[in-house]
């Protein structure tokens, strides 16, 4: 058991998963803490898509445990899932909808109620710069805008643990800039914990946590300034000399 | 089926039905022959249950209210006369004289005379009831079946199969007075109310002849189409006319259908399913209901004539006939 | 968690799937045209063939139209319950059943409530269908109107959960014509919808059991008594507890440690 378990937004601890005879998880161990941006860096197939599946409890690891806030997935899943807010890689909202529509229906699967959710709603649409879209139909939106919706969506029942899983797949420069400054604020200013999943080094922040998955195992795991200290600071060479791939960009 | 929906739905009807059977409550009884096991069946009119299968001579088929309403005349075209059915007691207190194989009558206004076709002799015999005797005896048209007496008394149609024609007979000099040419096979006539019109089916041509009292001519001819249904199978045979006018119902036989005209302007309205080869029909009292004997499927059918809808088919005996209702 | 807030999660996912309904007119035009064109086609075509016999609940002879109607109304629910279960997995939904599974509710609830959901608006479409069959003169009892509506509840929750069942243990329905021909068309040919099933018995009696035992014979029986004011044991049996097991079943499907997406990965 980590001994910090209950301060930890998220603690990951000898989780390992198969697919029939594909090992998908070997043996996983990391921590989020409260105010930590946390890039959790692999290339596709990394396993990360499972792991996150495995945090979100669509299913339940072979092995290890996962707990939010010290409540464990397995055991007190519901206390645990009401802790986290999720960013998916699918886009998830409904397009035939208005953007309050869309968040009005993520607050009631919190148990919010209408009254209490509609200030939260313009609260963070406003944090996100489109409060002024509230009654557009999502499909009316760009894929940044939607993007930033899902965020907001994200939020509304103040999670203190934030998964993103590939988050700026198919965005441009400028919502990709947006959507990685806005959750850096957020980690900053309201303590929230973030466990941003990516493939593109160039996310990973000066001040984030680094987990490289590769194959499936934690290759390191540590600030950024220290897993590239051998490199100049350079991540991309830190990343490619990890997984052995090749020369450094 | 024990079921708190239909408990529910019946505590609600009973409550409905409350004020209705406050009032004097008009009971009535259906009578309905039975062509092939020779009996009448006798239902309640409320409840549409069998009461009572009255075994009678063979082969029934028309039958005909008396005008005291206390007696059916049944036409038992086997045994080759008419029998006179006691609706007190249910059984056949009296014997009349016909031709041979009566298959169906008409009786007079005053209800002294009964008008009978006798098939296998092309004759209309005119039966004097009080005296059991046959009076006269009028040649017509081959095999003789629908008869009907105007509502004066004064003339009788009569209409001949084979002969495909309506004959109208002087009450007064028992002769034929006009034959009107129809279509192939007609199977019954009915005047309307005030007299001016006579409705015949043709069975075989599936088409009713609207023709007039006065003139004897045919005003319109009506044809039957069911979709879904070989036209051969749509045969005109029983009429019925509403009496305030509005409706006309007539059976088409292995159409297995009744066709609900305007009475007023022929047009057609609606065609309701029934049982199988239906064959005649008669209204309830308050002429809320029509009932039909369906021929094949050995059950009546009843049709609720405010809403046009079948709402019930009821087994009765071996191959229904004709139907009447009575008290 | 309090009352209150399971009361906001049920409104909302009810709220959403009414909003859905109303938005998507091509699946609510398509979920009504379906059933009419059944209906004319197979009315015109075998308007002389039925109307033999009078089978329960009826009491008289009716017309072809008139017997399929409850079996259109069945097939209006199979289609909503397969298509709402199904497409939240394999069509581009994917993610917003994943959305429903990350809210802190137990998973039967969220189920159960996405479940009701898709019934309710099954309901609606079947209430559209009697409308557009009445003008065809194919009219039950007024109260029959209102007998339904549980038969509806009880039998669409029933066909949705079977919906759940498929999609959580079957990866291979990928598509929707899949499950048409794989589970929608038989379901619907081998049942009672389109001949009684005596009728049927005569024909074949292989398909005769094999109507007996689909659940969807059941579920079009207890509409069709319903219908006519009357209640069917023998089918509300057999349908809650065709409910009770799909609903066991996609428990089992969607639970985190055993189901079909623990054994081969969510994409």
């Amino acid at each position: 058991m980590v001994p910090d378990l209950p301060q930890a937004a998220l603690a990951v601890a000898g989780v390992s998963h198969s697919f029939g005879p594909r090992r998908v998880l070997r043996d996983v161990s990391f921590t989020v803490h409260p105010g930590d941006f946390t890039s959790l860096l692999g290339l596709n197939g990394a396993g990360k898509t499972t792991l996150f599946a495995l945090i979100t409890r669509l299913y339940h690891s072979r092995a290890g445990t996962i707990s939010v806030l010290g409540h464990d997935m397995r055991h007190e899943p519901l206390k645990a899932l009401a802790r986290l807010g999720v960013v998916f890689q699918q886009p998830t909202l409904d397009l035939d909808l208005s953007v309050r529509q869309n968040l009005h229906y993520q607050a009631s699967l919190h148990g919010l109620s209408r009254a209490t959710a509609e200030p939260r709603i313009v609260t963070e649409l406003d944090r996100v710069g489109l409060a002024d879209r509230i009654d557009d139909r999502v499909r009316n939106l760009s894929g940044g805008q939607r993007r930033r919706v899902e965020l907001a969506r994200s939020l509304l029942h103040t999670p203190s643990l934030l998964l993103l899983d590939e988050p700026t797949v198919g965005l441009d420069i400028e919502s990709r800039r947006f959507l990685l400054a806005h959750v850096r604020d957020l980690c900053r200013q309201t303590g929230l914990g973030v466990l941003w999943a990516t493939h593109l080094i160039d996310e990973v922040v000066p001040e984030a946590r680094v987990i490289v998955l590769h194959h499936g195992q934690v290759l390191a795991d540590g600030p950024r300034t220290t897993i590239t200290a051998a490199h100049q600071g350079d991540i991309g060479a830190a990343f490619a000399t990890l997984t052995h791939e090749g020369q450094p960009a | 089926m024990p079921y708190a929906l239909t408990l529910t739905r019946a505590a609600l009807l009973a409550a409905l039905a409350l004020p209705i059977a406050a009032r004097p409550a008009r009971a009535f009884r259906i009578f309905v022959s039975n062509e092939k096991d020779n009996s009448i069946t006798v239902l309640n009119g409320a409840t549409l249950k069998v009461i009572a299968t009255v075994p009678v001579g063979a082969r029934p088929r028309g039958i005909v209210l008396s005008n005291d309403r206390k007696s059916l005349y049944i036409c038992t075209s086997d045994a080759d006369h008419i029998e006179v059915l006691d609706l007190a007691t249910l059984k056949v207190d009296r014997i009349l004289p016909s031709g041979a194989d009566p298959e169906f009558m008409a009786l007079s206004p005053d209800g002294k005379t009964l008008y009978v076709a006798n098939e296998n002799n092309s004759e209309v015999s005119v039966l004097d009831i009080a005296a059991s005797q046959v009076t006269a005896e009028i040649p017509v048209g081959v095999e003789p079946e629908g008869m009907a007496v105007s509502p004066d008394g004064k003339t009788v149609v009569c209409t001949s199969e084979t002969t495909s024609m309506a004959h109208f007979i002087d009450v007064a000099t028992h002769t034929v007075i006009a034959s009107v040419l129809v279509g192939t096979r007609p199977r019954f006539a009915v005047f309307t109310k005030d007299g001016s019109k006579v409705w015949v089916s043709s069975e075989v041509a599936g088409t009713v002849a609207i023709i007039d009292a006065a003139d004897h001519k045919i005003l319109q001819t009506l044809h039957f189409s069911v979709p879904g249904v070989p036209q051969d199978a749509v045969q005109a045979v029983g009429i019925n006319l509403t009496a305030d006018g509005k409706y006309a119902f007539v059976d088409l036989g292995p159409a297995n259908r009744v066709v609900v005209i305007d009475q007023q302007t022929g047009k057609i309205l609606n065609y309701l399913l029934v049982g199988q080869r239906v064959w005649h029909n008669a209204f309830s009292p308050d002429q809320k209901f029509l009932y039909t004997a369906n021929g094949i499927s050995n059950d009546m059918s009843v049709i609720d004539i405010k809403r046009l809808v079948v709402t019930q088919s009821v087994p009765v005996g071996q191959s229904p006939w004709g139907v009447v209702v009575g008290p | 968690m309090k009352a209150r807030a399971w009361l906001a999660c049920l409104g909302g996912i009810l709220l959403r799937e009414a909003l859905r309904w109303m938005g998507q007119r091509g699946r609510f035009i398509s979920a009504l045209v379906r059933p009419l064109l059944w209906l004319g086609v197979f009315a015109a075509g075998f308007h002389f063939v039925l109307g033999l016999s009078i089978t329960p609940p009826y009491k008289t002879y009716i017309p072809y139209e008139v017997y399929i109607a409850p079996g259109l109304c069945g097939m209006i629910q199979l289609f909503n319950g397969m298509q709402s279960s199904l497409s939240m997995v394999y069509d581009r939904e994917m993610g917003s059943m994943r959305l429903l599974m990350v809210s802190p509710f137990p998973r039967w609830y969220l189920l159960s409530a996405k479940l009701l959901a898709g019934v309710l608006v099954s309901i609606v479409q079947v209430a559209i269908f009697f409308i557009c069959a009445s003008a065809w003169g194919i009219v039950a009892p007024p109260s029959g109107y209102l007998a339904v509506l549980p038969a509806l509840l009880v039998s669409g929750l029933m066909l949705g959960a079977l919906g759940l069942v498929l999609s959580s243990f079957i990866r291979q329905l990928e598509n929707f014509a899949g499950v048409m021909n794989f589970v929608i068309f038989p379901m619907f040919f081998a049942s009672s919808a389109l001949y009684p099933l005596w009728r049927v018995g005569q024909s074949s009696p292989g398909l005769y059991w094999i109507s007996q035992v689909n659940p969807f014979t059941h579920a079009v029986e207890l509409i069709r008594f319903a219908l006519y004011d009357r209640f069917n044991p023998v089918a509300a049996a057999v349908v809650l507890a065709y409910l009770a097991l799909f609903m066991a079943l996609a428990l089992i499907g969607y639970d985190p440690g055993r189901g079909m997406l623990a054994r081969k990965g969510s994409d």
